[in-house]
């Protein structure tokens, strides 16, 4: 409950606060740290498999609203506010929470992601999904520089679309079904057929929401045109929460049901391989990540399509490690607008030189993203290529393993221009020193990147629980629907 | 048989008003695809009972989730309509210049 | 635990390397250098135990779930290549000082320099393939870094050539982990290597074949060789380090451990055979055509790299032996070259082959130690590289796969070495012979040369002593691949067949340097780069203009083509429903009135007339009707509350749609071309086939639903509300509830942030603007307070009847839009309503209501009876009612305030989108 009202009361006294910077930041940043905390503790709590419910209003399970953690729902809520909480202060060293309206819009739409992670509801997940997304609108519209209005309308077009697919899908779900609770529609998709296609409009719309290929196009539009902080806010709770939510309703409403392998398996090679050809086809360094986004969201989804116990600990693993590795790149893209006044390519250079503290947290983070170890990123991507070989399929380990490469290829291009290149003259003049609250971010999470490849173990264990818990969704279903 | 055509005329009216150029109508289009949705919302739940549920209903009382549901849609709905309005404002009052030429990081 | 000790304390040097460097300087080499010897000597202190076939070990858990630990272990093999990392690092650390600009502290080099033998040490001390990989990709990662030197304009190529390289080698390495690891459930390497008849046939060869892939992009074989010569824009300690004695030895390192797994079978065997002799052919042949010395040398270490993967792939007792003793024997002598060259560089000012000349005169002592090396490197006696280059070729010649192959490979080696003996004497030709040219050439500082020195002295007296290395090597041999004793090590072995070899190389060699001038052309015509590095290149600007393409469709601009493609999803997904549902249970007939068709030829006139007008006005005003259409009929089916919530929704939508629209002209944009036009009307028309066959096949074909059911029965009992919608929403699932109030609220921050109020930025005076309407004013005084109160009534009975918080807040939203429209400059009394303020106090006391129940241990949102003085008692339900209440009705009035767009001066354009 913290997640959802903690950051919602923040929200609230933020808008009485006065123009007080620092106090604002300072309530910002506990409530944020407020949630990690509980975050961890929900971690701990849900380590030796059991499910902490919460019945909004103490009605009984079946005509109310029930919030679940298990180990997924608690690692998302705990990664996620950890990205948070570098955006607070990131934004505090580039000046976007100068606008009055941004750290009380950051926190709604953190409140609402959190949410999203722990309902068991899925109209519940509708309404917080919009609250999620209304404040990305608005921080959009307020950070982007020209060209938002154009990207904002296909943002909103899109998402706005999406929404209404969903809450079409789960209002044919409540007609075929008669519930929109996902403890009671747990396997249905499985045994009766116009449940998966309900079902389907429903995971159709999250794959519109999580960006996956073909209907990914709308975020390399829309993102590169915010500022990099939110931007990297967007990353780590956004598409994520549509993703949270194809995994979790493709585990629990159908069961894992093999049937939609292929399909889910095309559609993962589909969007890694899109989105990695498209990072290296474009000239900015949120333009390239953007697309890498697309990409990364394919590895997560092949572990989902493969289904096993190893695939599943595979996905939830890289979608933890990557959400950070991501946010940390997008905040040294950060620094460099900061710093340097753009993030275009063609105009950018010499920056391992100027601020070689940010050339370590990119440098770190781009591997990690390209899989190279010692980063945490090696570990996913080997864990990745191991469930892929576990089930014997050789054109997902191919495609896979030619991805990576690519990605470090379009990692290099951004290192070799921007970082080893020629200072651009236009740059000469206008280079200002990053401050701490600038670098300070992107290093820790880039430390977090570090530290996840020797230390990977007790996320995987994490991972491990929670890909238990979707192989068998039997423990969550009976602690939410209580029977 | 009436409840799905409702909503297959409107989604399909709005639909085809959100692939025409045009703010407004790209605003009008949302709004019909949001009254197709709480159409369908109320089909889910049964339209063979028509009573208003209120206490001591008879059996033909409605279902009052789908209710709660399309009143809670509607009212985001009409949230967004009038955030959308905005755009259409802004959108008027300069255009939108392509992406590329934009450079710049927070000011 | 020895082993951690020595690894970690290499890592903690590269981690004191910083303080070093700020007090010593760049002599911060010497104590790293005395470090690295600590560090060798601790592993040599095994010695005894290794040489009593037994292992050193030590391991943690790592990834515990996967059985994976972070394992290390020594054997013979492990040693030598530890002491190669840490003996040839003491050098190299030691030779450093003197090499580096003084006026720098190199803080850098040092480091990566550090932590890059820590990664090697890891690497040949792994016993575990995923700690293996590890370090073997962080090896290649620092050889980057080294490589790159923050940049300089002519190493950016080279380096991210060598990286991308190196790391397709490592993803080939990973996928072989991954497929080891999975067949045989283990991922320790020893344990892996102790039993080869568990790997099945399949595995193996997919596994044999990315090792191979993997060692050969690392050691710099044919075809991937090119790299290692670019690579020599590195500072030249940096080349005498990674790119001769350590880095390139990973991947022969690589090949020996796993010929315990893979050797034996034929295609692993002839596939070394064969890729390592062309690559000694190859190598030596580009050598011998190159003037600058570094990269002669680095020609060089391709070749001599080759040759020793072709005699791994012998697999004798004796070829490993020879392997390992060559393998030592080139780290010493090739190291040592490095170093002079970099000492002959910084005293003459160049290493271009053409320019020095005659070097024997100023700098004697640098001279003959050249000589030596260069010795060693020709293989000539009495060096340890003569021992080993015999060795390689006794082994060759024992090859029996195919009748004759050893004596074809034994004349391909020594075609090889004759090219390696050849340049070698031209190396020294060139530095040797001539006049001198340069003036004030002299010998260096006795500190600068005493490192090469040492390596130079210790290459040359280890070939009469090689005994001294003879159990260690011949351990390691049995501990690559246990198939019984090597043989024993000598320098004499008597008038064998290799020896033979090695005279007719030597003859061959001396006539090949002999006629240099017209073999010169010949080289000079060969490529330096395999031709497919053009393809490479090629295939990587395709790849480039590919994403280019497939980054095109996200630059489009109109929001359209975004929203075409989720739709076409959702037909494709119908009519795959639609194909594949089977029977579906019967509906209620009753489901359909009469009445349902009125509307349903009400709504289609509406909207006909919609899509066909072109004026906004009545685009706006002809939606409003199908909501009010759509409103009457929710009245008929049982939803009064959301007919009413329907209808003003409707109502306000319209009132603030008027406002952003007004001042504007009237006109829709025009509706574009008429491809388009039937392309959208056919998305248009499947996408609502779609719904309604959806709609029709999914809904009411069911009793009703267990929730609903419930509300029925006991909603009103649990909660003391009659009205049960009102009930879900303010009780149930009050969730919802608030999380669409806040949907509220923060469009209603986004509007206040966003636009600024007309005031600022028309400054004009609003009377100008438009006079009060005398009609619309007396409605608002009439109206308003009648709104107001009957909004007031809606919402204390909301729980009882008909009404509640939005539906009240929308009507005063309703009595506030209408007074703005009579009002622009300010309404009397509702004109002064701020949103900011509305909807804070609003979302505070949902919050609080919210929580309040939890400080007395019931869930969020629980309804609990809150003492009120005077009345009794008030449901908190009503309290967080009115909190939405207060976020609605701020929505409203910052909409109200902040959509009126009436014009500021001349007319704005036409509302459109400009399309690029």
């Amino acid at each position: 409950m913290v997640p959802v009202v903690g950051p919602l009361l923040a929200a609230a006294v933020l808008l009485t606060l006065p123009d007080r910077l620092v106090l604002r930041r300072v309530v910002a940043l506990l409530a944020t740290a407020a949630v990690i905390a509980v975050g961890v503790v929900l971690l701990v709590a849900t380590s030796d498999g059991a499910v902490p419910v919460l019945r909004v209003g103490g009605w009984p399970p079946v005509v109310t609203i029930t919030l679940a953690a298990d180990p997924l729902s608690a690692l998302l809520v705990t990664v996620s506010a950890m990205v948070v909480l570098a955006c607070l202060v990131a934004a505090a060293g580039t000046g976007d929470d100068c606008q009055r309206a941004f750290l009380p819009l950051t926190m709604v739409l953190s409140a609402g992601a959190y949410g999203a992670y722990l309902t068991t509801d899925l109209f519940n997940l509708f309404v917080l999904v919009e609250v999620m997304l209304v404040p990305s609108y608005v921080l959009l519209a307020l950070s982007g520089g020209p060209g938002r209005a154009g990207a904002g309308r296909v943002y909103i077009a899109t998402s706005l679309l999406g929404s209404t697919i969903l809450l079409a899908g789960v209002g044919l779900l409540y007609g075929v079904t008669g519930t929109v609770g996902l403890a009671d529609l747990a396997g249905t998709a499985r045994e009766v057929p116009a449940a998966a296609a309900a079902g389907g409009v429903v995971l159709l719309a999250f794959a519109l929401k999580g960006a996956l290929v073909p209907l990914h196009d709308w975020l390399p539009r829309a993102y590169p045109v915010a500022s990099p902080v939110v931007v990297a806010l967007f990353s780590g709770l956004l598409t994520k929460v549509g993703l949270y939510a194809i995994i979790r309703i493709y585990a629990v409403l159908y069961g894992g049901d093999p049937a939609y392998h292929p399909l889910l398996v095309a559609v993962a090679l589909a969007s890694m391989v899109i989105g990695v050809l498209g990072a290296i086809g474009v000239g900015s360094m949120r333009k390239v990540l953007a697309f890498h986004m697309v990409s990364q969201i394919g590895y997560v989804l092949l572990g989902l399509a493969l289904f096993t116990a190893a695939s599943l600990a595979a996905a939830i693993f890289y979608l933890a490690q990557y959400v950070l590795v991501k946010a940390a790149l997008f905040l040294c893209a950060a620094v460099v607008g900061a710093t340097r006044g753009t993030d275009r390519l063609s105009r950018l250079g010499g920056l391992a030189a100027s601020s070689p503290l940010l050339a370590l947290a990119f440098g770190v983070a781009a591997l990690s993203l390209a899989g190279l170890p010692p980063f945490g990123g090696f570990l996913a991507k080997f864990l990745v290529l191991r469930a892929a070989n576990e089930v014997g399929d050789w054109l997902v380990l191919t495609v896979a393993v030619l991805v990576s490469l690519v990605t470090l290829l379009s990692m290099l291009k951004i290192w070799g221009v921007a970082f080893w290149g020629e200072v651009p003259r236009a740059a000469r003049e206008r280079t200002a020193r990053p401050g701490l609250a600038l670098l300070g971010p992107p290093l820790a999470l880039g430390a977090c990147a570090l530290l996840l490849g020797p230390l990977g173990g007790p996320l995987l264990q994490v991972a491990d629980d929670a890909a238990a818990g979707l192989l068998e969704p039997a423990g969550y279903v009976r602690a939410v629907s209580g029977r | 048989m009436s409840g799905p055509l409702i909503v297959g005329v409107l989604v399909a009216a709005g639909v085809f008003l959100l692939l025409r150029p045009g703010q407004l109508r790209l605003v009008l289009g949302f709004v019909l695809l949001g009254h197709a949705v709480n159409v369908l919302l109320l089909a889910a739940g049964g339209l063979h009972r028509r009573e208003p549920p209120v206490d001591g209903g008879g059996p033909e009382s409605a279902d009052p989730l789908p209710q709660a549901f399309i009143l809670t849609a509607i009212v985001i709905t009409f949230g967004i309509t009038v955030y959308l309005l905005r755009l259409l404002r802004r959108g008027a009052r300069r255009g939108s210049r392509p992406p590329e030429t934009w450079d710049g990081g927070p000011r | 635990m020895i082993l951690a000790v020595v690894l970690g304390g290499q890592f903690l040097l590269a981690a004191v390397a910083p303080v070093l460097t700020w007090w010593l300087g760049r002599n911060a080499g010497y104590l790293l250098a005395v470090g690295y010897l600590a560090g060798a000597g601790l592993l040599l202190s095994q010695r005894p135990l290794l040489l009593a076939d037994q292992a050193v070990a030590v391991s943690w858990p790592w990834l515990p779930s996967l059985g994976v630990y972070a394992e290390l272990r020594m054997d013979a093999l492990n040693l030598i290549f530890a002491l190669l990392v840490l003996g040839v690092g003491a050098f190299v650390m030691a030779y450093c000082p003197r090499y580096l600009s003084p006026d720098s502290r190199h803080t850098r080099v040092y480091v990566t320099m550090t932590l890059f033998a820590a990664a090697m040490l890891g690497l040949v001390l792994a016993d575990d393939l995923l700690l293996l990989f590890v370090f073997w990709e962080l090896s290649s990662i620092l050889s980057f870094v080294l490589i790159g030197q923050d940049g300089r304009p002519q190493a950016r190529g080279p380096a991210i050539q060598a990286l991308v390289i190196t790391t397709t080698g490592g993803v080939a390495l990973l996928v072989a982990v991954v497929v080891l690891t999975v067949s045989l459930g283990t991922s320790d390497l020893h344990l892996i290597l102790a039993d080869p008849g568990r790997l099945a046939t399949g595995p193996a060869w997919a596994a044999g074949a990315l090792v191979i892939f993997a060692a050969i992009t690392k050691s710099a074989q044919v075809p991937f060789h090119f790299w290692l010569p670019g690579a020599m824009v590195a500072l030249t300690p940096v080349s005498a380090y990674l790119h001769a004695a350590t880095l390139v030895k990973a991947g022969i390192y690589l090949l020996m451990r796993f010929s315990a797994l893979f050797g034996g079978q034929w295609p692993w065997d002839l596939t070394l055979i064969g890729l390592g002799l062309l690559t000694a052919i190859v190598g030596a042949l580009l050598a011998l055509r190159q003037h600058d010395l570094k990269a002669l040398l680095a020609y060089s270490t391709v070749s001599q790299l080759g040759l020793l993967v072709s005699v791994i792939g012998v697999g004798t007792p004796a070829s490993d032996a020879a392997a390992i003793l060559y393998t030592i024997a080139h780290a010493l002598f090739k190291a040592t070259l490095f170093m002079l060259v970099g000492i002959i560089d910084r005293q003459a000012g160049s290493r271009d082959i053409r320019a020095l000349s005659g070097l024997r005169r100023a700098m004697p002592i640098t001279v003959t130690l050249t000589v030596l090396a260069a010795m060693s490197l020709a293989g000539l006696p009495p060096t340890i590289g003569f021992v080993g280059k015999e060795a390689i070729f006794e082994a060759l010649i024992t090859v029996d796969a195919v009748p004759w192959l050893g004596w074809i490979a034994a004349g391909l080696a020594v075609l090889a070495a004759t090219l390696t003996f050849a340049y070698a004497a031209r190396l020294v030709h060139g530095v040797l012979s001539g006049p001198t040219r340069q003036r004030e050439l002299h010998e260096p500082a006795w500190s600068f040369l005493a490192p090469a020195a040492v390596a130079a002295l210790l290459a040359t007296a280890l070939g009469p002593a090689v005994a001294i290395l003879s159990p260690m090597v011949e351990r390691a041999a049995s501990d690559a691949r246990p198939q019984g004793p090597a043989p024993y090590l000598a320098f004499w072995h008597g008038f064998t067949p290799a020896l033979g070899l090695s005279a007719l190389t030597v003859l061959l060699g001396t006539l090949l340097f002999w006629y240099r001038r017209r073999t010169g052309p010949v080289l000079a015509a060969i490529p330096t780069t395999p031709p497919f590095t053009g393809y490479l290149e090629r295939f990587r600007r395709a790849l480039l203009r590919f994403g280019a393409v497939v980054a095109r469709p996200a630059q489009v601009t109109a929001p359209a083509p975004y929203l075409a493609r989720p739709l076409l999803a959702v037909v494709a997904l119908a009519a795959v429903a639609g194909l594949l549902l089977g029977p579906l249970p019967t509906g209620h007939p009753d489901a359909t009135r009469p009445g349902d068709w009125l509307v349903l030829g009400l709504l289609l006139v509406a909207l006909a007339g919609l899509l066909t007008t072109r004026s906004a006005l009545a685009a706006v005003a002809l939606t409003g009707a199908v909501g009010l259409i759509l409103a009457a009929w929710f009245l008929t089916t049982g939803a009064p509350d959301v007919a009413l919530t329907l209808m003003l929704v409707e109502v306000l939508t319209t009132v603030v749609v008027m406002l952003a629209l007004r001042g504007r002209p009237g006109r829709l944009v025009a509706p574009g071309r008429r491809v388009g036009l039937i392309a959208g009307a056919g998305l248009a028309v499947l996408a609502g086939v779609a719904a309604a066959v959806a709609t029709a096949a999914l809904t009411g074909r069911r009793d009703l639903s267990p929730a609903g059911d419930w509300y029925l029965r006991e909603a009103s009992a649990a909660t003391g509300g009659q009205n049960l919608v009102n009930t879900i929403l303010v009780d149930f699932r009050a969730l919802d509830t608030l999380g669409e109030a806040v949907v509220l609220a923060v469009v209603a921050v986004g509007l206040i942030g966003l636009a600024r109020p007309a005031k600022a930025v028309g400054q004009r005076p609003d009377a100008v603007r438009h006079a009060v309407d005398p009609v619309l004013e007396l409605a608002y005084r009439v109206l308003a307070p009648v709104m107001l109160v009957a909004s007031a009534v809606l919402f204390l009975r909301g729980h009882q009847e008909l009404g509640g918080g939005f539906i009240a807040a929308l009507l005063a939203g309703t009595a506030v839009g209408l007074g703005h429209l009579a009002h622009p400059a300010g309404a009397p009394l509702l004109g002064r309503l701020r949103g900011a303020p509305l909807l804070t106090v609003g979302l505070l006391l949902a919050l609080v209501v919210g929580l309040a129940p939890v400080a007395v241990g019931r869930a969020f949102l629980t309804p609990v009876k809150l003492p009120l003085p005077g009345v009794g008692s008030v449901s908190s339900a009503l309290l967080f009612d009115l909190g939405v209440y207060l976020m609605v009705l701020a929505l409203v009035v910052a909409a109200v305030r902040r959509l009126d767009s009436a014009p500021a001066g001349p007319a704005p354009g036409p509302i459109r989108e400009r399309v690029r």
